[in-house]
């Protein structure tokens, strides 16, 4: 137990720092900024508690957003995505959702891809919301939120399956 | 209470998921002054169409009482405003007349006949005599015919057998005015010669030359006039200024000189 909380912490870690330190200084055509942190709340095992996810979130976004001075707007958008995980995996892995690691392993790859991308989706349309804060900015909000997304995605996927594999 | 435990327990991470948004939101709008600005509007917006909407709810609700007020003040306000128009109305007319008056309402009125009557509800009691003046607001009504103690009938101007002294305003031309029966909107001015300059439109007032009225009273305006009688007189349509159909109020004039008048007459 105490091997794999440790395993995680550094996991979760090595992520964030990864975030911080390139992905975030990362900015193609001044639209693409990958958000490869919201693997964390991804890769956050079912069997595990919800709660400790909701505070997980906190904490990781209360981070980008101190590095990268968006005051709140991460953290919400991480919050969010973890308060709605449940239900999203409900949605992407029927009555499998209840089963330990089962998303990672012995699933679909459509349900893996649905979930992956519900989750990268929420949480960017929320931040860029946040950031752009403005009503007759809708078609940004949702250019930046769909290539944002599909990046981000590509990214996030090709991490997961290296951590798995690990 | 152990319910309401329960309940909190089971939407834990709702209320921390809340919690932590108002944290979080609370960040962003201190630290950043555009969202600062924006939520700054959002709330003012809210709070602006909350309130308008509670101001019309209430305002809705409290329109009975708004409504009974409103008629009593209009009430109040008819009451002023009658009471003005008698007055203004009746400074011009009544100005001119120099003997008592007797306000009296009228409680059976026709139009239809050849001789129409009119019956008021004030009598001897009140000082009211026969062959006394009767006025309206706009203008002569008629004659008083009998007088009991509270009631007397008044011989209207729509009547066949009355025949009223009366001149152009305008010239002072002597003339009479009758009626034939026919429209009760339109009486006959007589005994104009053709030689009187007239137009449609002139007034016509009483003569004073009679016992019943004094001078200057308005009665109408010719409407029409015909000048090819051989007889040498006009045949004027004279619009009365009263309407008879709607008649409610009337003053009976007493002009006390009446009997020095005919005693100087029939002596």
């Amino acid at each position: 137990m105490n091997r794999e909380v440790f395993r995680n912490i550094l996991i979760y870690s090595t992520i964030l720092t990864l975030q911080i330190f390139i992905f975030n200084h990362i900015n193609l055509f001044e639209i693409i900024t990958p958000y490869i942190y919201i693997l964390i709340f991804i890769i956050y095992k079912t069997s595990y508690d919800k709660t400790l996810l909701l505070f997980l979130g906190f904490l990781s976004g209360i981070i980008i957003d101190l590095s990268i001075q968006t005051y709140g707007c991460h953290t919400f958008a991480t919050i969010t995505i973890c308060y709605l995980r449940t239900k999203i995996e409900k949605t992407s892995f029927g009555v499998n959702a209840n089963l330990p690691s089962a998303m990672v392993k012995g699933t679909k790859f459509s349900s893996r891809a649905f979930f992956f991308l519900s989750l990268i989706f929420i949480h960017s349309i929320i931040y860029y919301s946040l950031i752009f804060f403005n009503i007759n900015a809708i078609v940004e909000i949702f250019s930046y939120t769909i290539i944002n997304s599909i990046i981000t995605f590509m990214i996030v996927w090709v991490i997961s399956k290296l951590i798995s594999n690990k | 209470m152990q319910s309401i435990i329960n309940s909190i327990v089971k939407n834990r991470n709702l209320i921390i998921y809340i919690f932590l948004s108002l944290i979080t939101f609370n960040f962003l709008y201190q630290k950043s002054p555009i969202h600062s600005t924006n939520i700054g509007k959002i709330a003012t917006f809210i709070s602006g169409t909350s309130s308008s909407f509670s101001s019309s709810v209430s305002s809705y609700f409290s329109l009975r009482s708004k409504n009974q007020k409103l008629i009593t003040e209009n009430l109040e306000l008819k009451k002023v405003e009658s009471k003005y128009n008698i007055l203004s109305q009746n400074t011009e007319n009544l100005s001119i007349l120099s003997g008592p008056i007797t306000s009296a309402e009228v409680i059976l009125n026709s139009v239809n006949k050849n001789k129409n009557i009119i019956v008021i509800n004030k009598g001897l009691s009140e000082g009211v005599n026969k062959e006394m003046g009767v006025i309206s607001s706009n203008g002569i009504v008629g004659i008083v015919k009998n007088v009991t103690d509270n009631y007397s009938s008044i011989i209207s101007l729509l009547n066949i057998d009355l025949k009223i002294n009366a001149i152009l305003k305008k010239s002072s031309t002597l003339g009479s005015i009758s009626w034939d029966g026919k429209n009760p909107k339109i009486v006959k001015l007589n005994d104009i010669p053709l030689s009187s300059s007239i137009k449609v439109g002139d007034t016509i007032i009483t003569g004073g030359m009679s016992f019943y009225f004094p001078k200057g009273i308005p009665i109408g305006e010719i409407i029409d006039y015909d000048n090819s009688s051989l007889e040498g007189y006009y045949e004027i349509d004279i619009l009365i200024f009263n309407d008879f159909s709607s008649l409610s109020n009337v003053y009976v004039i007493d002009r006390s000189d009446n009997e020095e008048i005919k005693d100087l007459l029939y002596e």
